[in-house]
């Protein structure tokens, strides 16, 4: 029997297709394997690991968005990954073909897809699909399949029911046999230490790194706390896993010696005895590392990368938090070098891994919750599957119906924020938000906020996520709204000679303070300060008018305030003087005010007269003026008829009607 | 079809013979029109209930801080304008002019496909959930194109051969270029931003009707003069023999206008929603075409244009691409609104300009 293995660039494709592998070794003595993936992924390096000898092919993601470059780039590479692999399959000539999704599997499904069709591939195919909703790749391909795997039951919906089978989450026997003293005694850690394993999949974690590392200093507090950290081989512009990790230890003073509490290593094939050792695990949200995690029974602090397709590694994680199996860490952000960068809050990481291991009692409790959920022999319904296949047997189809999906989060921003404003409006008529809940809807504003979609579309995902944080009260993002107000990062010169001012555009800094600082109703030193700034310097009119407003509404008794606000009389855009009176009838203390608002006495736009009587008013009622003072001013004022409201009597009385038929 | 009748009767009947009058393209106008004003204001009112009652009600727009529509006025009301303007013209119009039909085509497509978007609108009750810009957009280009190859495609165009793709600007006596098959393009673009800007400016009660009707006046004379052998060389104009009945369509428009206006004013009993200035729009567009005063729309729906001008400036530069706003709100005429005008005061200002930028309009027969 002649088996090949595609599938791959992350350990989530590749671990299951080994896996797989590896039972069929012990069982068959006759089988004959060929992994085909990628070079320069993963795999090109774990499967000859594990004595399977491999073969290359090209590849590439599809764009996922329509540019002549990229595309043609996908498309050159594809038909040369495909050519190749017609090779490959015509050499080989396996009887069955197992691909575990993701793009490294696309020109060997494809090949076997155009020999089959004239003949010259008998090979059977089975699909294996690890997420709750199926990848580009094994949607389209989904029919070549004669069988398909997949690890969540909403996942068959994608596909034909005759052909779909549930199979779970293919673990590695290691794992599930690795017990403690084992995996202490051959990593030689010794049996009082407490171990926090914290490694970010396969690849590595650029947040979940930089946050262990800025958590040390305070995790050493504990003496038998000892930390194995794997960075994980990532390599790419922006970030280089192992490198930029070790700087950042150098930075911190710590790239001594650490080897008593201290444990970092690029990577870890024997990760299993790491999970026998651990009694607490920091890692990401993807199926694959929570299901290994379930069956060592682990302890977790899942901290899911956001921003996946349906963000489903939060959905995974959230739902094992809900079970109490494990707590999230929500991906924050943070102002760097100018810009919203996602991360991971340091601080928290380290008071929840203190805390967690501080009471043992919490820790074994869910421990036994994440044991006890329920996991499939997945390995063994795989190779039923795959037996069945070879032997040309049916399982009969099956019969799943799909209710109505969990209620989930709009897609789009705009719906999104509406739908949070409605659960704000629940929360406010009594149906209480858990602090999960609430940390969850803060998350969203921090998914928003990071959002770089903001670049093409200046109203896009950033925006709402500056709502979200206002409507909110999201103080611990108030510093990084301050910082997007007083971003002074010119647009480029074809934008600027049409208007455009900063790369955080104009309506973007007007929500930082119509929402973000109005809803958090802060009224401290640098929130005075950036507002006076903005009244003071901004160049877009609906920022300044705004500072007004938010000035007047929430800094009574600030001298430096009112100073402001005079100076705004004089601005240029009559909106902005507008608001500037209105505040100044708030907050004004000064008895020579009335001078200042006298000019507009005679001022052609009505509503700068119609502020001035508020702000006279206003006055009145703080005692600022006297009464005697102003008195003759009645006759100075203009009093145009510049509006009239429309009357309708007979709407009144039907509504007065329809009052007391419907109370 | 009078048109049929009184030219059977006159030729069969001796003592009719003062039919012949409907040979006078400015009888039938004046007819046309007053046919259309006095069928709108005779049954407006039922058509008003009878939709109201049909219980098709206005949504009114939401705007952020914007006082939203007080009157409960009823959309659909541009059925009454379609309705007056088509029946008129089959009475009056010589149906066998390939000119009145591509002006009745224009105005079916553009109700049916502004009748569409309010269908949707009043029936998801939202103002947001109408046809899709896309669609509506394939739709008007697709009009567009017919109407592009109807004028162009020598084998069926009404207009005379050897001036089919000749461009015409204002104040110049001669065409300036032969645009030979790129002018399909340039007349689906016109149609489309003529039909839209239409569409944008029907926001206040009034708004839309009265300048449209200007328009339609303007168009109406110069499709006249066109049309007439010797006032076109007296004025140096390009004769183009049958778009007299362009000029007819236009007086029906003119009528039905005032018709409307007779209930759309403010306060409004009806609106006439994306059936009526879709409509409008189309037809004004197609007849800027078929009159060959394409660039004459610039300045006599000066407030159109600067309707549909705010709109892409606020929109497409200021909001998509530099994240800030040029006006307080966009159309120009809800920006005017928050800086405190009164609607009314707005729109009779609009008036105003419409009517002095119509009369820049007519200058233009003589300054050439």
């Amino acid at each position: 029997m002649k088996y090949l293995f595609t599938g791959g660039g992350t350990g989530g494709h590749v671990y299951p297709a080994l896996a797989i592998a590896d039972e069929i070794r012990n069982q068959q003595e006759d089988a004959e394997f060929l992994y085909v993936g990628l070079k320069s992924k993963i795999e090109a390096r774990v499967a000859p690991e594990r004595g399977y000898p491999i073969r290359f092919v090209y590849s590439r993601p599809f764009p996922g968005y329509l540019s002549i470059w990229p595309l043609l780039r996908f498309g050159l590479s594809l038909g040369m990954g495909i050519c190749k692999a017609i090779l490959i399959l015509l050499w080989f000539r396996p009887h069955i073909i197992v691909g575990t999704g993701g793009y490294v599997s696309a020109p060997i499904l494809l090949a076997y897809g155009l020999l089959a069709r004239v003949g010259l591939s008998r090979a059977k195919v089975f699909l294996y699909e690890p997420n709750a909703r199926p990848g580009l790749l094994n949607r389209v391909v989904g029919r070549l399949g004669h069988r398909i795997g997949v690890a969540f039951e909403q996942a068959a919906r994608w596909f034909d029911m005759k052909r779909v089978g549930v199979v779970g989450h293919p673990v590695r026997r290691q794992v599930i046999d690795v017990d403690r003293c084992q995996g202490r005694q051959t990593l030689g850690i010794e049996p009082e230490k407490k171990v926090v394993l914290v490694f970010g999949g396969s690849g590595g974690a650029r947040t979940i790194n930089e946050a262990i590392v800025e958590a040390l200093p305070q995790l050493r507090q504990r003496a038998d706390i000892l930390v194995l950290h794997v960075t994980g081989r990532y390599r790419g512009t922006d970030y280089r896993a192992v490198d930029d990790t070790a700087q950042q230890l150098r930075q911190l003073g710590l790239d001594g010696d650490t080897a008593d509490w201290y444990w970092r290593r690029d990577y870890m094939d024997d990760l299993h005895l790491a999970y026998g050792a651990a009694d607490l695990v920091v890692c990401r949200g993807g199926a694959a590392t929570l299901m290994e995690i379930c069956a060592c029974g682990l302890p977790a602090l899942i901290a899911p990368l956001s921003g996946q397709t349906d963000d489903h590694q939060v959905a995974n994680a959230r739902r094992m938090e809900a079970c109490g199996a494990a707590r999230v860490l929500y991906q924050g952000v943070r102002w760097i070098n100018g810009d919203i960068k996602p991360c991971l809050d340091s601080d928290n990481l380290a008071r929840q891994i203190l805390d967690l291991l501080a009471d043992e009692p919490q820790r074994l409790a869910m421990g036994r919750i994440a044991r006890a959920q329920p996991t499939l022999d997945s390995l063994e319904l795989i190779k039923v599957e795959l037996a069945n296949l070879a032997a040309g047997l049916r399982p009969p189809p099956l019969n799943l119906d799909f209710p109505e999906p969990e209620e989930q989060l709009p897609e789009d921003p705009n719906a999104l924020f509406r739908w949070v404003q409605k659960r704000l409006d629940e929360k406010d008529q009594g149906r209480q938000v858990t602090d999960p809940e609430w940390a969850y809807l803060q998350y969203q504003a921090d998914r928003l906020l990071a959002s770089t979609a903001w670049y093409e579309i200046p109203l896009g995902a950033r925006n709402v996520g500056v709502k979200l944080a206002g409507c909110l009260q999201y103080r611990a993002r108030l510093p990084l709204l301050l910082e997007v107000l007083q971003d002074r990062r010119p647009l480029g010169a074809w934008q600027r000679l049409w208007g455009g001012d900063y790369r955080h555009g104009g309506i973007l800094r007007r929500n930082v303070v119509e929402f973000g600082l109005r809803f958090m109703g802060v009224a401290d030193e640098p929130v005075e300060a950036a507002l006076i700034r903005a009244l003071a310097e901004d160049p877009y009119f609906e920022v300044r008018a705004a500072a007004a407003r938010i000035l007047g509404e929430q800094h009574a008794g600030s001298g430096a305030a009112e100073e402001a606000l005079v100076k705004a009389l004089d601005d240029r855009s009559g909106r902005v003087g507008i608001e500037a009176v209105k505040a100044l009838g708030r907050i004004g203390q000064d008895p020579d005010l009335r001078n200042y608002l006298s000019r507009f006495y005679l001022h052609h736009n009505w509503q700068f007269r119609h502020a001035v009587v508020g702000a006279l008013q206003g006055l009145l009622d703080r005692q600022v003026v006297a009464p005697e003072a102003i008195a003759a001013d009645l006759e100075q004022i203009l009093a145009t008829s510049p509006y009239f409201k429309p009357e309708f009597p007979l709407k009144e009385s039907l509504q007065a009607l329809a009052e007391r038929l419907r109370p | 079809m009078i048109y049929y009748l009184g030219t059977y009767l006159q030729e069969t009947v001796e003592a009719l013979s003062f039919l012949r009058l409907v040979h006078s393209i400015s009888f039938r106008a004046i007819a046309g029109a007053i046919t259309a004003l006095v069928f709108t204001i005779v049954f407006g009112r039922r058509f008003i209930l009878y939709f109201y009652r049909a219980g098709q009600r206005d949504v009114p727009r939401q705007y952020a801080g914007m006082p939203v529509s007080v009157n409960q006025a009823k959309t659909y009301g541009g059925g009454l304008i379609v309705a007056a303007i088509v029946l008129s013209a089959l009475l009056w119009g010589q149906l066998h002019s390939p000119f009145v039909l591509i002006c009745l085509a224009a105005i079916a497509w553009f109700a049916g496909l502004g009748a569409l978007d309010d269908y949707l609108k009043v029936r998801h009750a939202t103002s947001a959930r109408g046809l899709s810009e896309a669609a509506k957009l394939v739709l008007q280009l697709s009009f567009g194109l017919f109407l592009g190859l109807a004028c162009t495609l020598k084998s069926v165009s009404p207009l005379p051969p050897e001036l089919a793709t000749k461009l015409y600007l204002p104040f110049f006596k001669n065409p300036v270029i032969d645009l030979s098959w790129g002018y399909i393009p340039f007349i689906v673009f016109t149609v489309v931003a003529i039909a839209n800007s239409v569409n944008l400016a029907d926001g206040i009660d009034g708004l839309a009707v009265v300048p449209a009707s200007f328009v339609v006046a303007v168009f109406g004379v110069f499709a006249y003069v066109s049309s007439h052998a010797k006032i076109s060389e007296f004025l140096i104009f390009p004769f183009m023999p049958g778009v007299g009945e362009v000029a007819i369509i236009c007086s029906i428009v003119f009528g039905a206008c005032l018709g409307f206006l007779w209930f759309n004013s403010y306060p409004a009993n009806v609106i006439m929603g994306d059936t009526g200035s879709m409509a409008l729009g189309g037809l004004l567009g197609t007849v800027a075409v078929l009159v060959k005063q394409e660039f004459l729309f610039l300045i006599v729906g000066g407030v159109f244009v600067g309707e549909a001008f705010s709109v892409l400036v606020q929109e497409k530069i200021g909001i998509k691409w530099l994240g800030r706003r040029f006006f307080e709100r966009a159309p120009i005429h809800d920006h005017f609104r928050m800086q405190g005008l009164a609607d009314t005061k707005i729109v009779i200002r609009f008036w105003i300009v419409a009517g002095i930028l119509a009369l820049c309009g007519l200058a233009t027969l003589k300054i050439r």
